[in-house]
């Protein structure tokens, strides 16, 4: 098979209409015409994921994050890079095609990327108000013990935590990815997010969250890292694949949690 | 002080009224001096051009206030402001917005609905539901205007000035000073040492606390280290990682610098990226910068105040 009848596929499967306007969802290495062995999907074409995919059998891979350490993929940024060019002879060797799927997932519903990381950190979907909301109402528990809790869940070994660890929080607002919902509506205490620009964004969450445990106000922002919040959607994005591409292998291969912080080890 | 501008000489003169003879610096004399005339003082000898577009500036408080005392920090938290006022400082430098956004303006700004990146295609999101008055700008206003105090923004330019203050500043807080490599302020030979030690001197030195997270082999060997504080992009870790062994940086993007680190390490270099925060970067150059402020207002008290690492870590 190949891949470009998995890409028309997935835009027929996607329950939107594909946005041809779009620089991120397209095809990094390869192209249609590459026959097809095997899907890997993943949060990140990472070298490591590139030895993985191809000595599991497969040569799709199907990340929804970057390949070339950029968002557009531009390769003219990176192509004086050494590692660049040993990344692209492994993609050479290996064959592989690399389609990514990002604004795409966003815009399906539902969005994997929420599903993955609820299921991630132990969000339990019954607690979602309303549902399809992205806000939690959990029992009421203190900061500091739903970050542990979300440590243990998820093995995050670089999570940052800012806020009163002894704050009591019952409403959560998951974010996914990067530059989530501002924390300072009334209606939560507590945001999760994947990775966010600690000052000069369009809301600035962690000094917000900082200046709140001053002024006594309850708030917390959990940030899990990227990957940890993005890609545990790549297996529900694995299994969805699955059911319209039943000849070939598809499975989640894992990038991983590319962080460790010193009080991890 | 060589060359006083006629309003400097004008607020010194007034000051002389009360202590004659002031033109040497007296607390007098110094107390003439406005929040607008330091601005216009440090805009003078930054040695900078200063930019049309720029987030520098005054962001809060009158421009006429007389200064008391400065205090320069990496973020001007509610934390930070208060010990400013303890220590008498009525205008604090930051390197950072008061206000959480770029824009830093002293109300928040208008919701959005949630969810990042492009809109979805299906229905939109509902928008939050209108709350009470925000509590944190509430009490972060009451503060400010209780206490009569300014807040001067000064990042762009700053971060501009040869050799870069924020690399100075914290090669001089981990006592990497002496192995600059000649005539680049971001990098240093330093004696081996393993990037878990490196950490460990990191996290000391600075008063990290859940803040640091790092790519990399926690036994490499690491003698040349790169300097990116702040916040980076892409192309200036491509450009400083395949002359060192390990980079310390303030803040990146994980999908740039963090896998472009970890796909060096996976292609068999050597190398790790350690990620200390923006703020915890910026304080040591905020340290500079104090230093730098002594002498263009000379008299005045300014001392700088470190916000500390906002993180932590479940145990």
């Amino acid at each position: 098979m190949k891949a470009g009848e998995i890409v028309d596929r997935i835009k027929k499967q996607l329950g939107v209409p594909w946005r041809d306007a779009t620089y991120r969802d397209t095809f990094k290495s390869g192209g249609p015409d590459t026959e097809v062995t095997g899907i890997a999907t993943s949060a990140f074409v990472t070298i490591d994921v590139i030895r993985k995919a191809a000595a599991a059998g497969l040569n799709m891979i199907i990340p929804h994050e970057d390949t070339f350490w950029n968002d557009r993929d531009d390769q003219a940024v990176v192509a004086d890079d050494a590692v660049y060019q040993q990344k692209l002879a492994l993609l050479t060797k290996h064959n592989i095609v690399v389609f990514r799927i990002h604004d795409h997932m966003h815009a399906q519903r539902p969005d994997f990327t929420y599903v993955g990381s609820a299921r991630a950190i132990g969000l339990d979907p019954k607690h979602e108000d309303p549902p399809g909301s992205h806000r939690f109402v959990i029992p009421e528990t203190t900061l500091a013990a739903l970050a542990a809790d979300i440590t243990r869940h998820s093995g995050a070994r670089a999570l940052r935590v800012v806020g009163d660890p002894k704050a009591r929080i019952s409403r959560i607002r998951l974010g996914v990815g990067y530059a989530s919902p501002p924390i300072n509506p009334s209606d939560i205490d507590v945001l999760i997010s994947g990775e966010q620009q600690e000052s000069d964004g369009t809301f600035d969450s962690q000094p917000y969250a900082l200046d709140a445990v001053t002024a006594g106000v309850v708030k917390g922002i959990i940030l899990l890292g990227h990957t940890i919040s993005e890609e545990a959607g790549m297996l529900e994005m694995a299994q969805w694949i699955k059911g319209f591409v039943p000849e070939i292998p598809v499975q989640l291969v894992k990038a991983e949690e590319p962080m460790w912080s010193p009080t991890s080890r | 002080m060589t060359q006083l501008s006629r309003r400097e000489f004008a607020a010194l003169a007034a000051g002389a009224a009360a202590a004659p003879f002031a033109l040497t610096q007296t607390p007098a004399a110094a107390a003439a001096l406005t929040a607008r005339e330091l601005l216009e003082r440090i805009t003078a000898q930054i040695g900078v051009t200063w930019k049309a577009d720029t987030v520098d500036g005054l962001k809060v408080g009158d421009p006429s206030t007389v200064v008391t005392g400065v205090a320069t920090t990496a973020m001007a938290t509610l934390a930070v402001l208060q010990q400013a006022v303890k220590a008498g400082a009525n205008v604090v430098i930051s390197s950072q917005p008061t206000f959480y956004a770029k824009a830093d303006t002293r109300t928040p700004p208008a919701p959005r609905g949630p969810g990042g990146g492009p809109p979805p295609a299906g229905p939109p999101a509902p928008p939050p539901p209108a709350g009470p008055p925000d509590a944190v700008f509430t009490a972060k206003n009451a503060f400010v205007d209780q206490h009569k105090l300014v807040v001067i923004r000064l990042h762009d330019h700053w971060k501009l000035r040869e050799p870069d203050p924020q690399a100075v500043g914290l090669a001089r807080a981990m006592g990497w000073t002496k192995h600059q490599v000649a005539g680049d302020p971001k990098r240093y030979d330093v004696a081996p040492l393993t990037v878990d030690a490196l950490v460990g001197a990191i996290a000391k030195n600075l008063g990290a606390a859940g803040g640091i997270r790092v790519v990399g082999d926690p036994k490499t060997s690491v003698r040349k280290i790169g300097l990116l504080p702040g916040s980076t992009p892409l192309q200036a870790s491509l450009k400083l990682m395949p002359e060192v062994d390990a980079i310390v940086a303030g803040e990146v993007r994980e999908w740039e610098s963090v896998e472009y680190a970890r796909d060096q390490v996976a292609a068999g270099h050597k190398k790790a990226l350690i990620l200390i925060g923006r703020v915890l970067s910026e304080d040591p150059g905020m340290q500079a910068c104090a230093d730098w402020l002594k002498t263009v207002v000379p008299g005045v008290p300014v001392r700088h105040i470190a916000v500390g690492d906002p993180y932590w870590r479940p145990a």
